[in-house]
């Protein structure tokens, strides 16, 4: 099973004003190793055509990419109150 | 003079405890939690080792939403084409349990409500911002730019604690410091449950482990429970290893273990209900942070108190005992009215005589063991040839055991040296 | 004298969560849990920019059971003033024409209002009935489907959008407003309103409080009588996939398939 089947099965109330995390594209341009995606499980970060691109809708809030990228592009704040993944079983 | 007693940040394990303790002795105490409804944000890959609640909820086994108690325990190496386990069934813990697997956004639910029972008042769906400081301490949270204040304020964020972190009060966490947790939730009914995993209607199975199958040198665990009607399963990735290999994605370890001969049988039939991720606090004692300080307290996962060593894992315990020692500290505070560094490092003192921390100072240097290439390749290679060619007829005649393993070790990687040595370290750190 | 509106609000269950049983044909609740109706998060937000603008009082009322508490303190924690919710068992099972009676009833209690805003529908049913119901239990002109509120001096000036354009309609007061789901962006609870609300609370008004007549209400007073549910199953897709780049063969497939039609030459 693809990764986004999987979190097409999840419930989030996105936030449209506030986007949680953000990524330095300068940073990124240079980055040697992209290792975010391969860390983040849930498949936030991705190349396109060389380029990162990256997406908070799908973040499941784990903080891997904070740990992941060692370049320091990724600022990480929590949602906003009641914004982001709401998990049925967790 | 401030508007509450106590403010906890976060309403998992730690932070309902640690409110539980202090409302019912009276004290004014605010829980706030950022998910709406309390639990919805919060994942676990453990078992929870209850006892702990005895003391703040002597009915919690009869009230709180318990999946089943654990009667089976196993501890396997999974290896490309076996696996090698330790299956312990007993019927010892059949009256007086000791474990049980929860769902978190349930069980936390229950504890944020016993919380607003004992007569805290929990306000969810609010993110704090910050921390109040004022003068070098502690005065209260910060949300929307207002500023709340309270006489203490204990960080209950779990392991990505991000006021705690904004405000200096721990580092952010290094590759080795924690480890990536991907879980799956899958449906299956209750009967095929028991039958599948030996069980009773209550009782349940509890299965750590070592996926030492992966490619490219990439260390990771896996864990799958029981439930009633569900089985949660995960892996937990070793930051570490899977930077160095840097072309494995993180999900797709998720998905291996899925597929993996032997546990793909265990889901069969299931179908996926729920994919989370959530961080696995893996630091050792000499990465613990200073868990008090003018007017505030850290406790559960922001303090780091969580522990491993590959065939138990411990964390919701840690966070209950952690929460209610908090809380006592507070209330001995109240009585003085003293929050001072000075006052709080009462909460050192209990927490020094506590598994939390001892367990942590005992087992120093257990992480090295348990994500070593000792525990995660050699070991299970050398069991899978051997068992192989002592369990098994092969046309050939038998051969003395002490060359089966001579064999065998010969066939990994590892020296005979290194083997002795960390095999020696692996026995003292048990 | 201050602006008086009153927002109409529902608890409903997280549409992210409903899962319908096959068996039954009924909403299976066990998994869900109820959030506020999206839309009218929307019709809250649109009340509290009138009241930035002139400082209005805003009132939230809604009809629904105890659990519907999590919504009343949500609205007072975003800047609402006052909360009612009208709860009692005699209101269950309500269509939407016993609950616009109940809503105008109670409207009619608080007494004095300029403007009722509500949300253009729930998702839990969308009908889009209570709304305009309340506007004619009460006699009083409606705006639908409105995608911006405003007031000024006595009116209030909607703006609908249509197919093909935009209507600026404007109003007198008392008037009833429905708005469209994510015509604005909500503003946040905060901490500081949330904990006031908690210690505030909200009113709860039952029956006699309503001062309807019980046969009016809930069950007994709805006219609606549901024969029959069908469950709508997916159809099973192709799965087939396309090279985008190359368009033509697509088209091919179309035309041969008779969905396109060339045009006469």
């Amino acid at each position: 099973m693809e990764v986004e089947e999987k979190l097409a099965l999840l419930n989030y109330k996105t936030d449209p004003e506030y986007a949680h995390i953000t990524v330095n594209p300068k940073i990124c341009e240079t980055c040697p190793d992209h290792f975010c995606t391969f860390a983040c499980p849930a498949k936030c970060y991705t190349l396109i055509e060389g380029k990162l691109n990256f997406k908070y809708e799908d973040c499941v809030e784990c903080g891997t990419c904070d740990v992941a990228c060692s370049h320091g592009s990724v600022a990480w704040t929590n949602p906003k109150g009641g914004h982001g993944i709401k998990y049925k079983f967790g | 003079m401030s508007e509450f007693d106590a403010i906890v940040v976060g309403a998992g394990p730690a932070g309902s405890s640690a409110a539980i303790k202090m409302a019912s002795q009276g004290l004014k105490v605010l829980l706030v939690e950022r998910g709406e409804p309390p639990g919805s944000k919060n994942v676990s890959g453990g078992i929870l080792w209850g006892k702990d609640l005895d003391a703040i909820l002597p009915d919690w086994e009869k009230t709180a939403p318990l999946e089943r108690y654990v009667e089976r325990k196993v501890t396997s190496f999974l290896t490309k084409d076996s696996e090698i386990s330790i299956d312990f069934k007993t019927k010892k813990f059949e009256q007086t349990k000791t474990g049980y697997s929860v769902l978190r956004t349930k069980f936390d639910q229950y504890l944020a409500k016993r919380a607003s029972q004992a007569g805290a008042m929990v306000v969810s769906g609010i993110t704090v911002d910050g921390l109040a400081i004022k003068d070098g301490r502690v005065i209260g949270v910060i949300n929307e730019g207002d500023t709340i204040t309270g006489d203490c304020v204990i960080l209950a964020e779990g392991p990505n604690p991000r006021v705690a972190m904004a405000a200096g009060l721990r580092s952010k966490p290094e590759d080795t410091d924690v480890a990536i947790g991907v879980k799956q939730v899958y449906k299956l009914s209750e009967a095929a449950i028991n039958e599948r995993f030996n069980l009773r209607q209550n009782s349940g199975f509890a299965g750590e482990y070592v996926l030492s199958y992966l490619e490219n040198d990439i260390f990771a665990g896996g864990f799958l429970y029981t439930n009633k009607d569900t089985i949660s399963m995960g892996v937990v990735i070793n930051i570490e290893t899977l930077r160095r290999d840097g072309r494995t994605h993180s999900y797709d370890i998720m998905e291996q273990f899925v597929q993996h001969p032997f546990i793909s049988r265990l889901v069969e039939g299931g179908t996926l209900q729920e994919y989370s991720a959530h961080f696995v606090y893996e630091g050792g004692y000499e990465s613990l942070a200073k868990p008090y300080g003018e007017g505030y307290m850290l406790v559960g996962d922001t303090a780091g108190f969580s522990f491993s060593n590959g065939m138990i894992l411990q964390g919701m315990n840690y966070a209950i005992s952690s929460g209610i020692m908090a809380g006592e500290t507070v209330i001995e505070a109240k009585k003085d009215n003293d929050f001072s560094e000075k006052s709080l490092s009462r909460y050192m003192d209990r927490l020094e005589k506590s598994p939390a921390i001892l367990d942590k100072k005992n087992f120093a240097g257990m992480n090295k063991v348990v994500w070593s290439s000792l525990v995660h390749r050699a070991v299970p290679e050398m069991l899978e040839s051997s068992l192989g060619m002592m369990l098994y007829e092969n046309g050939e005649p038998k051969k003395h055991l002490t060359d089966i393993m001579m064999k065998s070790i010969s066939s990994t990687e590892l020296t005979k040296k290194d083997l002795i040595m960390q095999g020696y370290r692996l026995m003292r750190r048990m | 004298m201050a602006v008086e509106i009153i927002v109409m609000v529902k608890q409903v269950p997280d549409s992210q969560e409903v899962v319908i049983d096959p068996v039954t044909m009924n909403l299976n609740r066990s998994m869900t849990r109820n959030v506020t109706n999206r839309a009218d998060e929307n019709a809250l937000e649109a009340a509290l920019s009138i009241k930035d603008k002139i400082g209005a009082n805003v009132t939230v009322i809604s009809m629904g059971p105890p659990q519907a508490e999590t919504t009343m303190i949500e609205c007072l924690a975003r800047g609402a003033d006052r909360a009612i919710l009208v709860s009692d068992r005699f209101f269950g099972g309500a269509d939407t024409y016993p609950t616009g009676l109940t809503l105008a009833a109670t409207i009619s209690k608080i007494g004095k209002y300029d403007i009722i805003i509500a949300g253009e529908e729930s998702s839990d049913s969308s009908t889009g009935h209570v709304g305009p119901g309340v506007a004619e239990f009460l006699d009083i002109d409606q705006i639908t489907y409105a995608s911006n509120v405003d007031y000024e001096d006595g009116y209030v000036i909607g703006e609908r959008e249509l197919e093909d354009g935009t209507e600026v309609v404007k109003v007198p007061t008392p008037v009833l407003v429905t708005v469209l789901l994510n015509s604005n962006d909500p503003r946040r609870q905060t901490l500081r309103r949330k904990i006031d609300a908690i210690r505030k609370g909200f009113e709860v008004w039952n029956i006699e409080k309503v001062g309807l007549p019980p046969e009016w209400v809930g069950v007994r007073g709805s006219p609606t009588i549901v024969r029959r549910m069908r469950s709508i199953k997916e159809k099973e897709r192709a799965g087939k996939k396309y090279d985008l780049t190359n368009l033509g063969e697509l088209v091919k497939e179309l035309y041969e398939k008779k969905v396109l039609k060339m045009e006469e030459e």
